[in-house]
């Protein structure tokens, strides 16, 4: 069969067999969450409770008037502890509100809409934007934003990225099999919002019961379509799906809207039908939790706010002795120095590699084999990258196109060096933006 | 527990590392030592050790006691080089010819470049200029394999007296293709046996350490330039080394381009190279000069043929 | 007036370290004593023209400064060749054109703008004796190394023995260029060792 790609790419271990049948399972809710006020690309939230309050699970404790924001509530109900800047698995540290969960969950009241249909796109757009709902394939931005393309620019077609090509995780293609209608209905809301003709949930081939239940699912809807992809990193990559799905090329510097798409995650469109369906906002998420060195790994509903160390104890804790635990997939995510880190909107698994899975040998002078330049999903030339940011040569690594990267770690997967190309291309990205 | 170790993604790695590349080389070149000593007796296994201990001393003692770098002699390319430089100078030469060789690859054409990886010429084929320069009765005398005759180089005879005495000389045709491709002729420690050249190449393109481009577009440009020029295709190939400076030589990661069309315009300069070289110049085999000169092009063409990037539109 | 004198012999070595004349010093230092012969016919232009241009300097119009030390220089050049094709004919012969190519050898013309027209004749005096013998003592240095790897002997004497398979590349510019790089790397390391210890 020809599947549909794009060119350049590698092929990882998939590592996917951990959790791939697991189902998703509500975690037991932590006694304490520490809920960071920034957990999405934008401004941060302003702070909406103070230290002694008691809260209610889905009650907004930061917003902000900015406009590139999301809002954050709490996840659970209780008393707010402390406020006080915490561990971030991203940031590093960030002011986070520490409740402290009561015995039961009460929730605040919701308003929710079966009959969405009759609704403004303008009141979807701010039942989204107030459910705190952010990407959640990892970037973690802001949705509403994303679904209010410039008039100048119709948006005629919708992807729901299903690829999931980082290896280990697997809660994308969990909430495939087990919520298929969910997302189609979330697809629809945002169809209406955007008034996209088409739709295509894209999904890499190693998954094929999902793909087949989501073709159930959207059966006899003729513009929602379910298309098969190679297996291939980082087929999931927003410029990469639209090149494989509709062979168009965003141009450089560019968004997906301006080739007319919107691309969103399935959990971003679960997430997005609980919040207009249901009135839940987005006090939770699905992580895979997976990895040699975890014993039970497992497929978790996890409040946003628990720490790491709470969720990889329900899962049985350590096996081995843990060498790196990171946020995300092995390609793109990110190494943690401890436990302390919340699970935040953009967690999508918690990796825990043990001692002898991590990569310790020294990297070496760039050969010149040109494997990075093979594999690089946008065509640069990595290898250049690396050596003219070793230099400081940021300029120059400017027409070289470092602003292009997508920092999908390609490169270094393949690099008989060793080299930490996407190390440098980050450090040149900041330098460059510092100037 | 307390020691987690942080780094910027990506976090899991392909099993291939440079000891690994360069060791599969050094493999893939074994089948052709084995013709060598088959052929040219025990003294070839003679000169090769010397070339090779020679370049890794050499690489050792410029890191540890020069440099004051860590020593990665153990990842196999100082072994490569010593190889390959024993593979294209001639069986019978003394043996100090091949150590002196090795320590001027490895000390002047690679550590003081910067080590591997910045060389901007082919070690290998510096040190056999070097030797032929320095030494040109030693690297031009060739012995027959088996008996140990000394004479003319098939392409020696080819310069000096014509194709057709060429064919004299092994009998007819046939023979003189089967002869050339199982290696029974005069010439070089490791060019003569195509046969196990194109083993070893296979494996390597198995391995995925070579790609076609420079192979292909190298031998390709030599069959149709001479025969362009009346000259026999099918002889030129293979004769002088072509298929071991196709394979192992012109393909060197660090001297030839970084992408697949860079190649193939190295593969072509090359080609063109040897022909000009062999039929204009004063040497009768040129695949050494060939690949050097290319290497002085290298850079130029990884200036101007690059990959056009992703979203970004020719204005 | 000393420091003046050593700057030339080694901290501005002309070959080694101001990487000037490289063109006489990869071509006739092939022997010995071409090498000697040539650093001391520069040794003699150098001083000179470093002497005449100082103590001209002030009569000198500036903007024709580069013709007068070109005119200046190329008179005493013609002095040395005649001399030489009178009393030294074989090293006349062996040098060749470099006799001749001394009027543009960037190492006069530089001492001349660099230094003579700018300084004292005694000092001009010293500068030129000390480039002249650097440039001298880097010549025979190079001579030596050259004519003994390339054909085994030294000013002419055999050394090394008649088994001696000599380095042929060390007689053509191949083996010079080689060779200088060689020695000017090696006087980096010298000096930055150097300097570290003080």
């Amino acid at each position: 069969m020809n599947l549909l790609t794009f060119k350049g790419g590698i092929h990882p271990k998939e590592e996917k067999f951990y959790t791939e049948d697991k189902v998703i399972r509500e975690m037991p809710r932590p006694t304490k969450v520490v809920i960071p006020l920034r957990q999405h690309i934008g401004a941060p939230c302003e702070l909406k409770v103070a230290k002694g309050d008691n809260v209610k699970t889905g009650q907004v404790i930061g917003n902000s008037p900015a406009y590139i924001c999301a809002n954050v509530h709490a996840s659970i109900s209780g008393k707010v502890v402390d406020i006080a800047s915490m561990p971030h698995p991203i940031l590093g540290h960030c002011l986070s509100v520490i409740i402290e969960s009561a015995m039961e969950d009460k929730w605040v009241e919701v308003e929710h809409y079966r009959d969405w249909e009759h609704l403004t796109n303008e009141k979807l757009r701010m039942i989204i934007k107030e459910a705190g709902i952010v990407g959640l394939g990892g970037a973690a931005f802001p949705t509403h934003v994303k679904l209010s393309p410039p008039e100048d620019k119709p948006i005629d077609t919708v992807i729901v990225n299903g690829a999931e090509c980082e290896p280990y995780l697997t809660s994308d293609q969990r909430i495939m099999i087990e919520r298929a209608k969910d997302i189609i209905q979330g697809l629809r809301i945002i169809m209406k919002i955007l008034s996209a003709k088409k739709a295509f949930i894209a999904g890499e081939i190693n998954k094929p019961s999902a793909l087949s239940l989501m073709a159930k699912a959207s059966k006899g809807e003729k513009d929602i379509e379910v298309v098969p992809l190679k297996t291939k990193y980082p087929q999931g990559s927003e410029k990469q799906l639209i090149k494989a799905v509709l062979n168009r090329e965003v141009p450089s510097g560019r968004l997906p809207l301006d080739v007319g798409v919107v691309v969103q995650n399935v959990g971003t469109a679960l997430a997005i039908m609980e919040a207009v369906v249901l009135g839940k906002p987005l006090i939770d998420r699905t992580v895979t939790v997976t990895g040699l060195a975890v014993k039970e790994p497992q497929n978790f509903r996890v409040r946003i706010g628990t720490l790491f160390q709470d969720v990889i104890d329900a899962c049985g804790g350590f096996d081995k002795e843990p060498g790196k635990i990171i946020m995300g997939g092995p390609m793109m995510g990110i190494a943690q120095k401890s436990t302390d880190v919340p699970v935040i909107k953009g967690t999508s698994g918690i990796l825990v590699l043990p001692k002898k899975e991590v990569n310790l040998s020294h990297p070496r002078d760039c050969i010149r084999c040109g494997r990075c330049i093979e594999v690089c999903p946008m065509r640069l030339m990595p290898n250049m990258l690396g050596i003219l940011v070793e230099r400081a040569k940021f300029d120059e690594a400017k027409r070289y196109h470092l602003l292009d990267c997508i920092e999908c770690g390609s490169c270094g997967y393949v690099c008989p060096s060793n080299r930490s190309l996407v190390h440098f291309i980050k450090l040149g990205k900041f330098k460059i933006s510092k100037k | 527990m307390d020691k987690l170790v942080v780094s910027t993604s990506a976090h899991i790695k392909d099993s291939d590392s440079i000891p690994r590349i360069m060791w599969g080389v050094n493999l893939a070149l074994l089948p052709v030592l084995i013709a060598a000593v088959y052929f040219f007796g025990l003294y070839a296994l003679g000169v090769v050790l010397s070339s090779v201990i020679s370049a890794v001393i050499t690489e050792a003692v410029i890191q540890k006691f020069l440099f004051k770098k860590p020593v990665t002699v153990s990842d196999g390319s100082a072994v490569t080089c010593g190889i390959l430089l024993a593979f294209s100078i001639p069986p019978s030469v003394p043996l100090w010819l091949p150590a002196v060789g090795s320590f001027v690859s490895i000390a002047i054409a690679k550590q003081c470049f910067g080590g591997l990886g910045w060389n901007v010429f082919n070690p290998a084929m510096i040190g056999r200029a070097f030797l032929l320069i320095c030494w040109p009765v030693e690297m031009t005398t060739w012995t027959s394999p088996l008996d140990g005759v000394t004479g003319a180089s098939p392409l020696g005879i080819l310069k000096e007296e014509g194709f057709s005495k060429v064919v004299e000389f092994f009998g007819n045709r046939t023979t003189m293709y089967t002869d050339l491709f199982i290696g029974n002729v005069r010439g070089s420690l490791g060019e003569t046996s195509c046969l196990l050249l194109l083993v070893g190449a296979c494996y390597l393109f198995y391995k995925k350490y070579i790609s076609w481009h420079i192979p292909v577009s190298f031998l390709g440009t030599i069959a149709l330039l001479s025969w362009m020029t009346g000259g026999d295709p099918l002889f030129a190939i293979l004769s002088g080394g072509c298929i071991l400076g196709a394979f192992f030589i012109a393909t060197d990661m660090v001297t030839s381009p970084v992408t697949k069309t860079g190649q193939l315009i190295f593969g072509i300069g090359v080609g063109a190279l040897v022909v000009l070289i062999r039929a204009k110049a004063g040497y009768p085999e040129g695949v050494c000069y060939a690949v050097l000169l290319m290497n002085t092009l290298t850079p130029l063409i990884d200036r101007y043929i690059k990959p056009k990037p992703f979203g970004v539109v020719k204005k | 007036m000393l420091k003046i004198f050593l700057n030339g012999i080694f901290k501005e070595n002309p070959i080694f370290r101001l990487a000037l004349a490289l063109c006489p010093s990869l071509a006739v230092s092939n022997t010995a004593f071409n090498g000697l012969g040539m650093g001391l016919c520069l040794l003699f232009v150098i001083t000179s023209s470093n002497v005449i241009i100082s103590s001209v300097r002030n009569l000198i119009h500036p903007k024709i400064r580069i013709p007068a030390y070109l005119t200046i220089i190329a008179v005493l050049v013609t002095m040395v060749e005649a001399f030489l094709h009178a009393y030294v004919p074989a090293l006349h012969k062996s040098l060749g054109i470099f006799i001749a190519l001394m009027v543009v050898f960037a190492i006069v013309l530089a001492r001349a703008e660099v230094f003579a027209s700018k300084n004292t004749v005694w000092k001009s005096l010293m500068d030129g004796l000390g480039m002249g013998l650097g440039f001298a003592l880097a010549m025979v240095l190079l001579g030596i190394i050259r004519e003994l790897l390339g054909s085994g002997s030294v000013f002419g004497y055999n050394i090394m023995g008649q088994n001696f398979k000599p380095i042929l590349i060390m007689l053509f510019s191949p083996g010079a260029f080689l060779l200088v790089g060689l020695l000017m790397g090696f006087f980096n390391w010298y000096e930055r060792r150097f300097t570290k210890n003080l």
